[in-house]
């Protein structure tokens, strides 16, 4: 935030004592004149900085972006250094949210009127008030998912790629030593696996605390939940299904054996997302369900004692599963900023531009038709099971979902580590639902 | 810290009807009125924009369901009230803070007051053992927290001192994850305390405590009758900012637990943010926030009112 100069100090202090009621006066029209001049600078300091109008190619643009391992800030100043470089005057900074996550962070940003220009990352559809629309151009329209994230037809946020979700990872070696020959496909056969690699002394499902147990069950359950009825969400907000007459309760009762049988260390919870990536990297777990982006940390793993391989989750009867997928690496731009051809030709560059796409595909492993890049081995297999999957299927956020509801879902797996059943677990997800619906 | 009851012994002086002052006194009388309330100006403009003003908006949010993104915020009457009566997790939350607070206070002030007397001697061990008690509550909470649960976390340093077979469910379990964020609460935050009884313990006169030990009194009876009753002030200002505090925890949780297991160590100000944040629902969050300052305020009268009572008992 640039600020404008302070006009404090042009307000004389008075040069000599002059006494008496005079000088009480003055003291106190100066009290006043510097009580407004403060004010007036705060209020001005508070105020955008951007001089630029909304048709200037010039100015600093601000994108508050997903900070993860993978995607540090490093990662997205490369990504814009060519735009930057070829648009003489204009700058970019990256933000970290300084929240809990970025739509957190975002919200307080816009209640304290310092919102970023762009945001970069995935963000809940009551966030599209803010959002300006992308023209109905062919340019926005064939980005991935384009239509599927859509609030009242408009297309308020972009992405590069596609994320897919339903994988699991698995160490070879340790399914070697278990005796597994095949990747599962049912979730018997899958819990049968558990049990197997437990015996040969490994961690057989890898997961953690934060955000992760909750993540991980969606990329398992949702193509349960969403592939044989891509209306259920809909369904649910007419209470016309519930939580526990559905697939939820039938991974819930699964997921609850697991934690109950030690297939799942009921430590888990305390580890932290990184602190899961680097155990299943040092070969100490079997399986670990991941999002595709798990292939840049593999991939740049240094002297992995075992390879991984990839398979797609189970599913109740074993049949292949649609996969749970997201935008990847989405950008929105705030109707609030002042420079928005700028912004919007960053975003065009960053959704079209070949060499630009085919670094934020690469950087996670994701995907779009269209365009191609040399991945791992790894890649190859993901790819492999993404083209064959029968379909996509949406995740815990997203239209007609309770904003907070991935949060919730979090809460409650993680209940049956502390001794909540699975049907209970089921009908706290229905109470929550019933709560927040239409809040 | 003065002791505010000996306020109402000062005699006031009888009013007097006099003639009227000379009309130049008046207006210099105005004169410094209006210089007072100019000088007075800037503290309560801003006292009025940086507390008055939030408060009042936060409690007009209260009676919405505002989400922070759409705009206007729809009036709905004391829904959010009504509701969080209703809410498990705000149960839940404001269960676990009340805990925190109680452990955490009487573990703060207990272990304040008895560092405070051990390190009372001026001596160089001493400084140093101050600034060594002193030293978490000034690096920040966050640090804190994720300090100590890359400490206790599973495959943590403690789980890799005992072994892969020993681990202890520090952060796992609900139980050991809400002893163990009191714990780390309490060590983090107490040695304010013990700076504040310190400077409280500076204040007893020499001249008392050798009155005592002439009158053969045991070192436990001069603490117990001497030195503790003169600190009574101090006992007051440590547990009123102990339990505001506590009441307000969030952060060092955040860092620590990020509220689990199983959103077992959130607690009210975590909820709060929760539900303002990423469920959206900052109407909600408001509610839950003049709930939080309504208690707040009460707790603090009634900690100085119950202080001053004892006080007034002891004087008679």
């Amino acid at each position: 935030m640039r600020r404008t100069g302070s006009t404090s100090t042009t307000v004389g202090a008075p040069s000599a004592r002059q006494g008496g009621v005079l000088h009480r006066t003055r003291t106190a029209k100066v009290s006043v004149a510097a009580g407004l001049a403060v004010s007036l600078v705060a209020l001005a300091g508070c105020s955008s900085s951007s001089a630029s109008g909304s048709g200037a190619m010039t100015g600093n643009i601000r994108i508050l972006a997903n900070i993860t391992p993978v995607l540090t800030k490093t990662y997205y100043k490369g990504l814009v250094a060519p735009f930057v470089k070829s648009h003489p005057g204009v700058t970019v900074t990256i933000e970290s949210p300084s929240g809990t996550n970025v739509q957190s962070t975002l919200q307080q940003e816009l209640v304290s009127g310092a919102a970023p220009d762009i945001v970069a990352s995935t963000l809940d559809p009551v966030v599209a008030p803010q959002m300006t629309d992308f023209p109905n151009a062919s340019w926005v329209t064939s980005t991935p998912l384009s239509d599927s994230n859509k609030v009242d037809g408009r297309i308020w946020q972009v992405a590069t790629g596609l994320q897919n979700q339903s994988l699991v990872y698995y160490n070879e070696t340790a399914f070697q030593k278990a005796g597994i020959t095949a990747p599962p496909t049912s979730l018997d056969e899958f819990t049968a696996d558990l049990g197997k690699l437990k015996a040969a002394g490994y961690v057989a499902l890898q997961t953690a605390g934060e955000w992760v147990t909750g993540a991980q069950f969606s990329m398992m359950a949702n193509p349960g939940l969403l592939g044989g009825d891509p209306t259920w969400y809909a369904e649910r907000n007419d209470k016309k299904v519930t939580f526990a007459h559905s697939p939820y309760a039938t991974y819930l009762k699964a997921y609850a054996g697991w934690v109950a049988s030690g297939a799942i260390p009921k430590n888990s919870l305390g580890e932290k997302y990184q602190d899961s990536i680097d155990n299943f990297l040092a070969g100490r777990s079997g399986m670990y369900i991941m999002g595709n982006w798990l292939d840049a940390s593999v991939d740049s793993a240094k002297n992995l004692p075992f390879k991984v391989g990839v398979f797609a989750t189970p599913t109740a009867d074993g049949s292949a599963p649609k996969q749970m997928s997201g935008q990847a690496q989405p950008y929105s731009i705030l109707k609030s900023s002042k420079h928005q051809a700028l912004d919007l030709a960053l975003v065009k560059y960053l959704v079209t531009d070949k060499a630009a796409v085919t670094t934020s595909l690469k950087s996670e492993g994701n995907f779009r038709a269209g365009y191609s890049y040399s991945g791992s081995d790894l890649d190859a297999a993901v790819g492999k099971i993404v083209d064959t999957a029968p379909g996509t299927v949406t995740g815990t956020a997203g239209p007609g979902v309770n904003a907070g509801f991935g949060n919730e879902l979090n809460t409650v797996v993680q209940s049956l580590y502390t001794g909540q059943s699975a049907d209970k677990a089921a009908a706290k997800l229905d109470s929550w639902w019933n709560a927040n619906a239409g809040q | 810290m003065p002791a505010s009851s000996t306020a109402t012994a000062v005699p006031t002086a009888p009013r007097t009807v006099g003639p009227r002052p000379p009309l130049g006194r008046t207006r210099a009388r105005r004169r410094e009125t209006a210089a007072d309330i100019a000088m007075m100006a800037p503290p309560l403009i801003l006292v009025a924009g940086l507390i008055i003003v939030p408060i009042g908006i936060a409690v007009y949010l209260s009676f919405t369901d505002w989400n922070g993104f759409t705009s206007p915020p729809h009036t709905i009457g004391f829904r959010n009230y009504t509701r969080l009566i209703h809410d498990p997790a705000v149960k839940h939350a404001a269960f676990l803070t009340l805990l925190i607070t109680a452990i955490g206070t009487i573990a703060c002030n207990v272990l304040g007051l008895g560092v405070a007397l051990l390190l009372n001697r001026n001596t160089r061990i001493n400084a140093i053992l101050r600034v060594l008690v002193f030293y978490p509550y000034v690096v920040g909470a966050v640090i804190l927290g994720f300090l100590w649960s890359s400490i206790l976390g599973t495959n943590g340093a403690v789980d890799a001192a005992l072994g892969a077979h020993h681990s202890l469910p520090f952060l796992s379990d609900p139980k050991w994850a809400i002893a163990t964020v009191v714990c780390v609460i309490v060590w983090s935050s107490f040695g304010v305390n013990v700076v504040l009884y310190l400077a409280g313990l500076q204040t007893v006169p020499d001249n008392v405590l050798e009155a005592a030990k002439i009158d053969g009194a045991s070192p436990w009876q001069t603490f117990w009758r001497v030195k503790l009753p003169m600190l009574a002030p101090t006992v007051t200002v440590n547990v009123v900012l102990v339990v505001i505090g506590l009441l307000r925890v969030y952060e060092l949780i955040l860092a620590l637990t990020a509220g689990g297991p199983a959103g077992e160590t959130q607690s009210f100000v975590y909820n709060i943010l929760t539900s303002s944040f990423d469920n959206t629902q900052l109407g909600y969050g408001a509610a839950q926030s003049v709930v939080l300052m309504v208690f707040i305020v009460v707790v603090t009268i009634v900690i100085t009112a119950a202080r001053r009572r004892s006080e007034q008992a002891v004087a008679a």
